[in-house]
């Protein structure tokens, strides 16, 4: 009984109600930003890896590209949160959330540009060779093509990248940042309540409603884009 | 129209084509057929540039595809540092152009005037090979339509985008072409709602839109079902008819009989024969040709 009066205690009383929202809006702004960073540089990344150019200008890109992977993929997400925190950005006075966004969407890019260039490669190399045959260049096969079935290939992956996104900014606690996992942690050793578990209980059930809301919204999404063209 | 001169393609150590030249006049319908992984498929794919040759060059009219092989020209290698370096040591040019030649002696650094000389083949020569694709037709074995764009979508994008027709005119070309197949009604269809015969006969109306002055048929029936293979080879036919110039790779020994002017038998990377067909198929001399013709037919 204890129990659900203290959960109904966070929402009920504004003092804990606030903190959860305080702590829920800064897990949101960093995963909202933290995934459009991830996106925008996953796709730029896949792109670089996925281009044929023997030029020598691409080997540089190139390179790095690989670099930023298996760097990114090979160590553990707080490590280079603290990097970020306490090395790149410990700088007076930096906004922290940026710190935290950039730091996220690093990290998420290389998943996300992982996915993207599988999602691509998936897409049958005839694609590619029948819109080249027809005299297209290689950017508008690319894009007309390519990309658009890639999209579809790849948006389920995408979607579980964002949700593990979400999840693992409960870290950003770790450097002082007040997010809902914090919040929840606060409220819990808070006076009044002095117990963590209906605290705790509520962020979980904030992040689930997140990440349903997300996990139906790119289902809704791939059947949409799928309706079109059954293969 | 398509002048293939001296082509070699290795896929690493696999030397597939290995001295191919071959002339195809306007008008002419060469129909190419050998044994499978003879490397028919590669030597079409080389003809607009989806296979890069190892050696030798490709001409469209007079323009040239790929770029200038050295090796083809005796006046470029004479500038080249090898060259210059075997008459230092006291061969006649003549002797040492053959060497370089029949040795394949030039490397990848000959020199600036070496350089200058193939840049300037380049130069006066060559178009850029979007150009020249869209001069040229391709018809796949897999149809490979585009899977995200409706039919009607598939037939205009390529001209659009290529800024030869506007959207209206794209659509009113491809509107008539879809006509002349019967397929008009499926216009607004994406290619999965399509059999495959009707999926060719698409692809070969998509090339047709471009107004290509070859097409090139990569076995367009090896992956239809038999009932379907009769309309697209109707639809080929009548292209025939009509005068069009076509390098198609078959099987189809029947058709190839009826439809070609001329034929090449390819194996091992070469061509063995070519006759007109009627001579072809009743008096083959090269022993594995008729070896082949015995097994298909
Ligand atoms: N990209 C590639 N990399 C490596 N090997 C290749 C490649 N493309 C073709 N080959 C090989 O080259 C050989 C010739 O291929 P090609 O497709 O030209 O034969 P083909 O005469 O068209 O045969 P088929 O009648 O089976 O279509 C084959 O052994 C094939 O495995
Ligand atoms: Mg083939």
């Amino acid at each position: 009984m204890k129990f659900i009066n203290d959960v109904i205690e966070c929402f009920a009383n504004p003092k804990y109600l606030s903190a959860m929202l305080e702590g829920l809006k800064l897990t949101f702004i960093i995963s909202l930003g933290a995934a459009i960073v991830g996106l925008l540089l996953g796709t730029l990344v896949a792109l670089v890896k996925i281009s044929k150019s023997t030029s020598p200008w691409m080997i540089f890109p190139r390179t790095i590209c690989n670099v930023y992977i298996t760097v990114i993929r090979g160590t553990p997400m707080a490590l280079q949160l603290f990097i970020m925190a306490f090395v790149i950005f410990a700088i007076r006075g930096f906004p922290q959330e940026i710190t935290a966004i950039i730091a996220f969407g690093i990290n998420s890019g290389a998943y996300v540009a992982e996915s993207i260039r599988a999602g691509i490669l998936s897409v049958d190399v005839g694609q590619t060779e029948a819109g080249r045959a027809l005299g297209l260049s290689n950017s508008v096969t690319m894009m007309k093509i390519v990309i658009p079935q890639a999209i579809k290939n790849v948006i389920p992956t995408i979607g579980n990248e964002l949700i593990a996104l979400i999840k693992e900014t409960s870290i950003v606690s770790m450097i002082g940042m007040y997010d809902l996992t914090a919040a929840a942690k606060n409220v819990g050793a808070g006076h009044n309540l002095a117990s963590y578990i209906a605290p705790m209980t509520v962020a979980a059930l904030f992040y689930l409603a997140i990440v349903y809301a997300l996990t139906f919204a790119v289902k809704k999404l791939e059947r949409r884009l799928r309706s079109g063209d059954k293969r | 129209m398509i002048s293939v001169k001296n082509i070699y393609k290795n896929f690493g150590d696999l030397k597939i084509l290995r001295g191919v030249s071959c002339d195809i006049k306007k008008g002419e319908r060469v129909v190419i057929i050998g044994p499978s992984g003879s490397g028919k498929s590669t030597l079409l794919r080389c003809m607009n540039l989806l296979e890069t040759p190892t050696y030798g060059e490709v001409w469209l009219g007079e323009k040239l595809v790929t770029e200038p092989d050295p090796y083809l020209h005796v006046d470029v290698i004479k500038t080249s540092k090898t060259f210059a370096s075997l008459v230092a040591e006291g061969m006649s040019e003549e002797e040492a152009v053959k060497k370089i030649k029949s040795e394949d002696l030039l490397k990848k650094h000959e020199g600036k005037e070496f350089k200058k000389a193939l840049k300037a083949i380049h130069d006066e020569n060559h178009q850029d090979i979007n150009i020249s694709r869209q001069k040229m037709g391709m018809v796949f074995q897999h149809f490979n339509l585009f899977n995200n764009l409706t039919v009607m979508q598939n037939m205009t994008l390529a001209p659009v985008q290529l800024k030869l027709k506007t959207q209206a005119e794209a659509e009113e070309t491809a509107a008539k072409l879809l006509h002349r197949i019967g397929l008009y009604d499926k216009k607004d269809e994406y290619p999965s709602k399509l059999s495959g015969g009707q999926k060719q006969r698409v692809a070969i109306v998509r090339a047709l839109a471009m107004n290509p002055d070859v097409m090139l048929f990569d076995e367009p029936t090896s992956a239809l079902d038999p009932e379907m293979v009769g309309e697209v080879l109707d639809l080929i036919r009548e292209l025939a008819e009509e005068g069009m110039t076509m390098v198609i790779v078959t099987h189809e020994m029947g058709f190839a009989k009826e439809v070609a002017t001329r034929v090449l038998f390819v194996d091992e990377g070469r061509i063995k024969e070519e006759a007109p067909p009627a001579e072809f198929f009743a008096d083959p001399k090269d022993h594995r040709l008729q070896d082949f013709l015995s097994k298909v037919l």
